[in-house]
């Protein structure tokens, strides 16, 4: 079968669609959780979508419900309770706990969980519909719409807490804001790539950019490309050769990781470091 | 009075956690003077910033911020933040901070056209501009303090908040940061509260001085409050000045005020994470 005619069939088409706009979200949200070293919150939030999804098949509910309710939930009490670095880590660590031992009971008790388990683990890219791609589009928008209105806010906060508290922004109300858009992009990055592999998506390309640039604005767009670029070649070779979507993707973004860094030791060894 | 005053509290006081940080306080600050706020750690310096910006109520008194009562977020008011770890390992340039000390409260997606020239103004009234596109984990302590005066006045505050902006510089650093201060005071017309923790660096911009200790505060000229007999009478026993022939004042009689400000010990939470309660301190050098 040719490129051209693997591309005209309908489940790919719903994956093009879908991981785009995945990767729309998740890079710009990606970037705050870098900046903010909160990428332990990223990994917890997405297990606990894990204990959502699995409490909703056993439920026979969608299981994005599941993974929307639990994923907020985490969020917020991921933002509210560690607004601070101090109590971050235990915070975040209790949460995840929790949440994975709710996980492996509702398995226990779903007889037909290795199907449901398996996809929300690893992703099901090319098992996504139309209305998965509809509601994968409206929440990516939705979240690319509030980061770029908060987009100062939010940085502010994030490289300066104190100043920002002294100038009226509430540091509390921006973690909120970051665990919220956090978890949404989680949950539309678990049907693509699964709670493993969330991190390809969110935490690689931000980790990139941050590498490449020390302006924030671009490395929001550096992040943004990164993630589109793992997504659309993921697609592609996974389609294209074989293998499973997530697997290709996860590779690109951490190679792109670590290519940057490569280079990046390589300039700080010779002097030659650009610091502008 | 005609001329309203920068900062004026009236028999101000408060509590924290159930204690009494200080109380009784009454000051005034003018437009345009440079204030130095000193005493132990611990002592409620910290605090007394924190209810100017309007984030720690009064309990008693009241307090007006340029004419006006303490409000979160006035956009008249500028802070320089005690200890900044982010800036250690952050790679924004100085530029990007410093514009964000201008729009960063700013919600919205438009830009502001005239960002650039203002950034760019504050970096010149600060001397940052030959490395402000440098991140600040490379620029040197100095440097760095240097851009967060740039970040705290690119909005044009009128009255400005510096916590113990000289905390942690080498002596060099130390006169640079106090010329800066004064030629941001000259050439801004803002009021400045420094936090410090000795007063001879400052000694030659300062106006007035604010001392904090034993949950009192005086306030007046240098003269005024640093002598003998105030310092005595408020840390109840004798305190001795001596001043070098350079005219630099060192204070004997302060290591009795060690302990905590709080007979029992309780931590002060707001207090415990900036100053260093119980470190020796034998002698502050005033």
């Amino acid at each position: 079968m040719s490129l051209h005619e693997l591309f005209a069939l309908s489940f790919v088409q719903h994956a093009f669609y879908a991981v785009t706009a995945v990767a729309l979200a998740a890079g710009p949200v990606g970037y705050f959780v870098v900046i903010r070293r909160q990428a332990f919150a990223a990994h917890a939030i997405g297990h606990v979508g894990f204990a959502g999804a699995a409490g909703a098949v056993l439920l026979g509910l969608s299981p994005i419900m599941g993974l929307l309710v639990f994923c907020l939930g985490a969020g917020l009490l991921i933002g509210a309770g560690a607004a601070t670095l101090d109590d971050r880590d235990a915070v975040v660590g209790v949460t995840l706990t929790a949440a994975m031992g709710l996980g492996v009971l509702f398995i226990s008790l779903y007889s037909g969980y290795a199907n449901a388990t398996y996809s929300i683990l690893f992703g099901q890219i090319l098992g996504v519909t139309w209305g998965d791609v509809g509601l994968v589009v409206a929440l990516s928008l939705g979240v690319l719409a509030v980061v770029s209105f908060a987009y100062r806010p939010l940085l502010f906060a994030s490289v300066d807490a104190q100043s920002a508290e002294a100038r009226g922004l509430s540091t509390r109300a921006m973690s909120l804001l970051v665990m919220s858009l956090l978890a949404i992009t989680i949950v539309v990055a678990i049907q693509i790539v699964g709670v493993l592999l969330d991190f390809s998506l969110l935490v690689a390309p931000a980790a990139t950019a941050e590498v490449l640039t020390n302006r924030p604005f671009e490395a929001v767009l550096w992040s943004t490309g990164l993630a589109l670029a793992s997504s659309w070649f993921g697609l592609f070779l996974g389609v294209w050769l074989g293998g499973p979507v997530s697997f290709w993707i996860t590779g690109l973004a951490s190679t792109a990781y670590l290519l940057a860094r490569m280079s990046d030791a390589f300039r700080t060894r010779r002097g030659h470091r650009v610091v502008a | 009075m005609c001329e309203v005053n920068a900062l004026s509290m009236h028999s101000g006081a408060v509590i924290l956690g159930g204690h009494s940080v200080w109380r009784d306080a009454t000051f005034t600050l003018d437009s345009g003077s440079i204030t130095a706020v000193l005493g132990p750690n611990g002592a409620g310096k910290s605090t007394l910033i924190n209810v100017i910006l309007g984030l720690v109520p009064l309990s008693e008194g009241s307090l007006e911020v340029l004419g006006s009562p303490p409000q979160r977020g006035n956009s008249r008011v500028g802070f320089l933040a005690q200890s900044r770890h982010a800036d250690e390992l952050s790679t924004l340039t100085g530029r990007d901070y410093v514009g964000l000390g201008f729009d960063g409260p700013r919600f919205g997606w438009g830009r502001d056209r005239a960002k650039h020239d203002v950034v760019q103004r504050a970096l010149a009234l600060t001397g940052t501009a030959s490395f402000a596109d440098r991140p600040l984990r490379t620029l040197s302590g100095g440097q760095r303090q240097r851009v967060a005066l740039a970040h705290a006045t690119v909005f044009r505050p009128e009255l400005l908040l510096l916590d113990e902006p000289l905390a942690g510089l080498d002596l060099a650093a130390q006169a640079e940061i106090v010329d800066l201060i004064n030629l941001i005071r000259d050439s801004t017309g803002a009021a400045v509260v420094v936090v410090a923790h000795d007063l001879n660096p400052l000694a030659p911009i300062v106006d007035q001085v604010l001392w904090i200790a034993r949950r009192q505060v005086r306030s007046g000229s240098v003269e005024q409050v640093v002598n003998e007999e105030v310092l005595s009478e408020l840390y109840g026993h004798p305190i001795e000045i001596i001043v070098t022939p350079r005219g630099r004042r060192v204070i004997v009689g302060l290591e009795e005020e060690l302990a905590h400000p709080h007979p029992h010990g309780h931590d002060h939470s707001h207090e415990g994470a900036q100053h260093h309660v119980g470190e020796p301190h034998h002698e502050e050098s005033l």
